[in-house]
């Protein structure tokens, strides 16, 4: 071959590269002889014009040809898939169900981490939007609110921010209509739509001069209270409604959005909150009370713009000292919106995608080992199409094809599976994130299950491929039935059995250990009696009942009426109760006699609460007395304190007759009593110190009603309600709900993580179960013969159960070494998802162990029973 | 009844037709049968390598044309094949022949042609 002839030929072949292995292989040579001839006597004709003729003509037969040849190969070798799937049919749906659950998992879970960790936010530019908090100094936890003059100082003086928006969150009453209502209400600036880039489905968005002070006041209805109150009408806009003591118009209906950080039903501007529009508030910078989001200026980092404020907060503290105390290192901390908004989620979302991943490992390396038991049985029909032609490469194309069209069947089933789970998986999300309603299946998602069909198919679909290394003549002297494992074979599917096993053991060991986290949270004493309370939350128009007085007597009327009702046995308010997610109040206190050290002063959980608080939550008095009636305003100030603020601050002393001084030390109280330990906020977080005092003596706005009840508490809601409105018509209730639901949901989500750990453990335990006692089948099956020997010779049939039970439990037992290797590698993943259980517990590790040989166990007595079964006489004829 | 005529699993296209028709003649390597349908057609039909090829994969599997064992002398090149047509190709190429000639003679008798006798 000459040079020329030569670099034509590789080009040529470059091009047929195009075409289908086996085509190629067929004609590919032939063809090159008859380019060759072609280019030879195009060169003969001596025309350049016409050797770049015929390349092109060339080439566009090859790419007009090439689809067109892989389609017909891709038809033919499906036909032939189906066809051999429906003579396997029990393989076929058994791979199905199995790569359908291993899919499914995935699919649904990545559909979540896709809507919360990945897709950027739904405002316009998300990534620019900031969360703003200060921080005292640098070792402070940062998450002080912002005063109103502070806002305005940040405005002004940043160099790296758009836009700085404030945000808080009031309660207020929607009058007008068939029942008071009460509306969580966000107040927030006038831009602060336009910074998250929504824009009101109807209507229209707030303006600059809507925040001017004594502007009409206006609302924007947040999506779901106009579905939820107004039936989806938007006439709505344009009309007027009386929230508290004022007519507000509502100018327009928000669309869906992720809502931070409260779901409120409605939105009005800054101007329109009587607290927040008070000059007190405005003239003094240490009423905190505003939350700041910030959009940064395009190619700004969060930690410039956190350097930039924090330079800012500086200036303030040099240029009014008295607001801040000396030592104090004022700084800002920027989080990323996206993250404050996931960070809660990720840890979980990562931990069941992992385990998703895991179950997924097994159900391909159940599908490869079915196929390989399979191959076993095809051997001879493979064997024998080789002998009559069909090329090493179409073989395995046809294996191949199998293995796809099981993966995209079983990634079908795989997505409707996801798909149906979907809100229970979003529900269930929520409780992390308000990203929770992003959650669907989209392309991203369709994707991922088409990428995790692909990744299924090669895994399935190599193992056969590889193991049929052996040779054709083998094959075919051996005959298919009676085929003996070859040794790759039977190498990789030995080695397939212990992965399953080892991740099966690493599987159960995360569920073990959470499933345990959540029955030690179960069983935490929380303090009190959760059965058979019922929680009224309400918010005392602010602008009726402006006094303490009004307040007082308020509740004072409720509690009389509430407490006469049948089946109500005891009935009070407290500021907060315990589990109900409200932010702890909590406050500086000083210690009579003990005032030298003003720079440390003491901090507590302050709470308001009625005199029969005690009684109807069931927490113990440990000494002095409870609250009574007569510690009423003018009475002297007492309060009680729970046990744990009686030990940090008199230790081995009595407290009772003590004083602690409230109000920066003018207010002295007397310590009357001590009760036990309460879990507040929730169950795996430890005790605080905790001051309980009268709510007649600090009359307040938002008290919570409560009452212990004989029966089922949510069978006299309406009925308390009723009363409620007889003290004040325009008094609506907020959120009611049994103490013992508020208990639930503060397990929820641990619980739907066991769960779903649970799953997917108890998944990977049957996939494993059934790959093994499927291996252990064939190998008697195979063994089949050597049985009937072993027997014929005098073998009994325990020796013969023995002899199946040592192998099949030997490669469990190698995947348990290897699965209790792995998961001390791997628990300490898993301990910040822990309560009162370390990530190597012994029990845990001892009970997945027993769990997983037993069902080993179970698997491979099925086989071994039919093993002892085997007829000495009949196997011995089959050779 | 008609006799029954045998049918390509596949419509014959125009290209499938002249390739046929080269291998009537005689048993042809693929070279050639590039040669042939293009000088036979005074070069309105050119096929490429790749179409040639689908083409005679599509002919050999619905058994038209075979591939000949005996070549035709020992210092051919050994890359080469040689086809053959076989007698149910022979068949279809003529069935389709002959369908084409009741089409020219439609279209005659529509005066859709000059000429009115054959060449």
């Amino acid at each position: 071959m000459t040079e020329p002839e030569r670099r034509t030929t590789k080009r040529f072949r470059m091009l047929l590269h195009l075409l289908p292995a086996e085509f190629r292989g067929d004609f590919g040579l032939e063809m090159e002889q008859v380019f060759i001839d072609q280019r030879a006597e195009a060169a003969r004709e001596g025309s350049k014009m016409g050797i770049w003729r015929l390349w092109w003509e060339t080439a566009k037969g090859i790419f007009t040809t090439a689809p067109r040849e892989h389609l017909s190969m891709l038809r033919q070798d499906s036909t032939f898939a189906l066809r051999m799937m429906r003579k396997n049919l029990g393989f076929t749906i058994a791979a199905i169900i199995v790569l359908g659950l291993g899919i499914g998992a995935n699919t649904a879970i990545f559909s979540i981490v896709n809507a919360v960790l990945l897709k950027p936010l739904p405002y316009a530019h998300g990534e620019r939007l900031l969360m703003l908090r200060e921080r005292l100094s640098r070792s402070a936890p940062a998450g002080r609110n912002v005063s109103v003059p502070e806002m305005l100082d940040y405005r002004r003086q940043n160099r790296s921010l758009d836009a700085i928006v404030e945000y808080h969150n009031m309660q207020f009453i929607l009058l007008g209509r068939a029942e008071p209502e009460q509306v969580e209400t966000g107040v927030v600036s006038w831009n602060f739509f336009d910074v998250f880039g929504a824009k009101p489905l109807f209507g229209r968005d707030f303006a600059p001069d809507d925040e001017r002070e004594g502007a009409p006041a206006v609302l924007l209805l947040s999506y779901e209270f106009w579905l939820r109150s107004f039936g989806g009408d938007p006439t709505v806009v344009g009309k007027v409604f009386r929230m508290n003591d004022k007519p507000h118009t509502v100018i327009g209906v928000l669309p869906p959005f992720p809502q931070y950080p409260h779901e409120n039903d409605v939105y009005m501007p800054s101007s329109a909150c009587p607290f927040r529009s008070s000059s007190h508030m405005i003239g003094n910078r240490q009423m905190r009370m505003l939350r700041l989001f910030a959009r940064m200026k395009p190619n700004v980092k969060p930690t410039e713009a956190e350097a930039d404020l924090s330079t800012v907060a500086a200036t303030m503290q040099k240029e009014f000292p008295n607001d801040y105390p000396d030592d104090a290192q004022p700084g800002v901390e920027a989080t990323p919106l996206k993250a404050e908004l996931t960070q809660e989620a990720k840890p979980t979302m990562l931990l069941l995608l992992a385990a998703a991943g895991f179950v997924l490992l097994i159900a391909c390396a159940n599908v490869a080992n079915l196929n390989l038991a399979r191959m076993v049985r095809r051997e001879r029909e493979l064997g024998v199409r080789t002998a009559m032609g069909a090329s090493r490469i179409r073989l395995f194309r046809q294996l191949l094809t199998e293995s796809s069209l099981l993966a995209l069947i079983g990634g079908a089933l795989g997505l409707l599976l996801a798909d149906g789970s979907l809100q229970l998986l979003s529900a269930y999300v929520a409780r992390f994130t308000p990203r929770a309603r992003e959650v669907h299946i989209d392309v991203a998602v369709l994707l991922f299950t088409l990428a995790v069909a692909f990744f299924v198919r090669v895994l399935t679909g190599t193992a056969p491929a590889v193991a049929r290394r052996e040779n054709l003549i083998t094959t075919l002297k051996e005959g298919g039935s009676q085929s003996t494992l070859g040794f790759v074979r039977g190498r990789l599917r030995s080695a397939l059995i212990v992965a399953q096993v080892a991740v099966s053991f690493l599987l159960l060991i995360g569920a073990g250990l959470t499933v345990r986290s959540l029955i030690n949270l179960q069983r935490v004493d929380p303090g009190f009696r959760p059965e058979n309370v019922l929680t009224v939350q309400f918010s005392l128009d602010f602008t009726k009942y402006t006094s303490d007085q009004s307040q007082a007597n308020f509740v004072e009327s409720l509690l009389d009426k509430v407490q006469g009702l049948p089946g109500v046995m005891s009935a009070a308010v407290a500021g907060v109760f315990p589990l109900d997610k409200s932010p702890a109040q909590n406050g500086e206190f000083l210690i009579e006699g003990q005032q030298g050290n003003a720079a440390a002063k003491p901090t507590a959980e302050f709470n308001i609460v009625s005199p029969d608080y005690l009684k109807v939550l069931g927490i113990p008095l440990l000494g002095g007395r409870m609250l009574e009636r007569r510690d009423r305003e003018g009475a002297p100030r007492v309060a009680i304190i729970n046990h744990s603020l009686a030990q940090h601050h008199w230790p081995r002393q009595n407290p009772l007759g003590r004083k602690i001084l409230l109000n920066n030390g003018q207010l002295p109280v007397e310590i009357v009593g001590v009760i036990g330990d309460v879990r507040e906020h929730s169950l795996d977080q430890p005790v605080t110190d905790l001051i309980y005092v009268p709510f007649a003596q600090f009359p307040n706005l938002g008290p919570s009603l409560m009452a212990r009840t004989q029966g089922d508490p949510m069978a006299i809601a309406r009925t308390v309600v009723q009363r409620l409105y007889e003290v004040d018509p325009n008094q609506p209730a907020g959120r009611i709900q049994s103490l013992e639901q508020y208990r639930a949901d503060s397990i929820a989500a641990p619980r739907l993580t066991a769960n779903l750990l649970g799953l997917f453990a108890l998944l990977a335990l049957a996939i494993a179960a059934a790959g093994i006692g499927g291996v252990m089948a064939l190998a008697v099956s195979q063994r089949t013969h050597e049985i009937g020997v072993r027997m014929a010779i005098g073998a009994r049939p325990a020796e013969i159960v023995r002899m199946i039970l040592s192998q099949g439990m030997g490669l469990a037992l190698v995947g348990v070494i290897i699965g209790v290797a792995a998961a001390f590698a791997l628990t300490s993943a898993v301990k910040s998802f822990l309560f009162g259980v370390t990530p190597n517990d012994p029990a845990t590790f001892l009970g997945v162990a027993a769990v997983l040989t037993a069902a080993a166990l179970a698997a491979c007595y099925l086989p071994a029973r039919r093993a002892a079964q085997v007829d000495p006489l009949r196997a011995l004829r089959t050779e | 009844m008609p006799p029954k005529v045998p049918e390509p699993a596949q419509p014959l296209t125009p290209a499938m037709f002249h390739v046929l028709l080269a291998l009537a003649g005689d048993d042809l390597h693929g070279y050639a049968i590039l040669k042939e349908v293009a000088l036979r057609t005074a070069g309105e039909v050119k096929l490429s390598t790749g179409t040639l090829y689908g083409i005679i994969k599509r002919l050999l599997n619905d058994g038209l044309i075979i591939e000949r064992r005996e070549r035709p002398s020992a210092h051919d090149d050994e890359r080469r094949r040689y086809y053959r047509l076989t007698p149910k190709g022979r068949e279809v190429a003529a069935t389709e022949a002959e369908r084409l000639e009741k089409v020219v003679a439609l279209a005659r008798s529509r005066h859709l042609l000059k000429r009115t006798q054959p060449a």
